[in-house]
């Protein structure tokens, strides 16, 4: 039974690179480690937001994740996307290949959509994630995930979901609101400028520590 | 003129979407009333408000706008499309659907309308009909290079490639010159396994702008990546594209190098982290 454990500073990173592109798809990696039989998704590392259909540059950037998981003792356990209809909460087809390109690298690899317009109003303790697992060869979404029981979807071996604190949630929030998003940066905009810093975000990281 | 008016004016030419940096500015101008200062320009500065407001969602503040610009300008096309906008930016779909036709109606030749029409259709999800209705409009505009590029963005978004390709094309035939094109269509091909016709755009790219990090990656991921392929020696109907249409290996080697060197001068400014994860990568 998988049970992944979402960190405030993945969930924030993941929400404030959607914030920045509210009119466009974003997408991007969860990395992490497996602690004490969990799989806690520790750090997002922000891929693009413009053509987020095309390989290319997914591909590169992808590679160079693995070098950095790889020199800091990291996995790769998660890919992130937020659509561009706010009202679809499905992996489109590109995303699901892309999904399926990081299970190849990771088994344990899960798959999520941000639910960008259900962030304010969601239910206590619930994230705006929507939890996919790879299950009879296909992305099933786990219903119930981050709701404190087994999630529905995954078969046999249902996954649990859950953020670290409450405080992730809190956290999230007031950045947001004080548009902390700007200091978000992608392999997109590193690719027009190379000193902003797309595997670490290391300003923003300090900025979530002490929210 | 007050300096932000003059960044308001930047932000106006370049066409960026920066509603809440627009806001901001805009603040002390309605609230001091210095945005009369902008003299005849005030009121492209009310519309440029008024877009920002609601796209930050600021309905009340866009309604206080629209009620200066009528008051001003009524019964004119341009201000009731506005209305159009904030019927949709407020939910009501109809409403604007009504004005947009209406502004058709009096004029059909008003594309702002017509492609708000296509917008909504967007917006609803409706984007077999969205892409029908943009492709009966580059029909007759043909020369709408901004049509042709949301008509490539909605064939992305149904992994229609062929079709995204076709219209990045035309794009291309109007504005030849312009990297940002090439670079859209090496990575349409790349994704459709054009390998051939990737590599010749993305050299394209770093041939019409300089020290240009994106192509260069392009160009090394796609020479590498043919290497590959021609030494693996696999059967015509597995590739996508033809291995004759190809530069040679040695060729391919240099070009290989040539992005790897481009690169590494590029990431001299970079980050630790990047850096390495470049350094790392070019082996």
């Amino acid at each position: 039974m998988p049970e992944y454990v979402v960190s405030s500073q993945a969930y924030a990173k993941a929400i404030l690179h959607c914030a920045k592109y509210p009119w466009a798809a974003v997408q991007g990696l969860f990395l992490g480690e497996k602690k004490e039989g969990k799989f806690r998704l520790t750090d997002a590392v922000p891929l693009s937001h413009n053509w987020t259909q095309l390989t290319p540059m997914f591909d590169v950037a992808l590679q160079q994740v693995q070098l950095y998981a790889k020199s800091n003792n990291l996995l790769v356990l998660g890919y992130y996307v937020a659509n561009e209809d706010p009202e679809s909460v499905q992996l489109s087809a590109s995303s699901a290949l892309f999904a399926k390109t990081i299970l190849s690298i990771n088994s344990d690899a899960a798959a999520f959509v941000i639910d960008a317009k259900n962030f304010k109003t969601s239910q206590a303790g619930q994230p705006a994630l929507v939890a996919f697992s790879y299950v009879d060869s296909q992305w099933k979404e786990q219903t119930g995930a981050f709701s404190g029981s087994a999630s529905k979807g995954s078969g046999k071996n249902p996954a649990t979901f859950s953020l670290e604190n409450n405080q992730a949630l809190t956290t999230a929030r007031i950045l947001v609101e004080e548009r902390a998003e700007v200091g978000i940066y992608d392999f997109d905009e590193h690719l027009e400028n190379v000193s902003l810093d797309w595997l670490q975000n290391n300003a923003l990281n300090e900025r979530i520590r002490t929210a | 003129m007050s300096s932000s008016l003059a960044l308001l004016a930047e932000i106006r030419q370049s066409s960026e979407r920066r509603p809440f940096e627009v806001l901001k500015l805009a603040e002390p101008l309605l609230n001091k009333g210095s945005i009369t200062q902008a003299g005849d320009d005030v009121w492209v500065v009310y519309e440029q408000i008024f877009l920002s407001a609601i796209d930050e969602g600021q309905i009340e503040l866009a309604k206080a706008i629209l009620v200066i610009l009528q008051k001003r300008f009524s019964g004119s096309q341009r201000v009731k499309r506005l209305y159009g906008l904030i019927n949709e930016a407020a939910g009501h779909p109809d409403e604007s659907e009504m004005l947009y036709n209406e502004i058709i109606d009096k004029d059909e030749t008003n594309v702002l309308a017509c492609k708000r029409v296509i917008a909504m259709l967007k917006a609803q999800g409706k984007y077999a009909q969205a892409i029908k209705e943009l492709v009966s409009y580059l029909d007759i505009y043909a020369n709408d290079y901004e049509g042709w590029l949301e008509l490539v963005h909605l064939y992305m978004g149904q992994h229609m490639y062929a079709q995204a390709a076709f219209c990045i094309e035309e794009v291309i035939l109007l504005q030849p010159a312009n990297h940002y094109y090439h670079l859209c269509y090496a990575e349409i091909n790349y994704t459709m396994g054009r390998l051939d016709v990737a590599l010749k755009e993305y050299l394209r790219v770093v041939e019409l702008s300089t020290d240009n990090v994106r192509g260069f990656y392009g160009v090394k991921l796609t020479a590498d990546r043919i290497r590959e392929l021609a030494k693996s020696k696999p059967k015509k109907d597995q590739l996508y594209f033809s291995l004759d249409n190809v530069p040679q290996q040695a060729t391919l080697e240099r070009l290989s190098q040539l992005a790897t060197e481009r690169l590494v001068g590029a990431y001299s400014g970079a980050s630790t982290a990047c850096k390495a994860a470049n350094e790392e990568w070019l082996k």
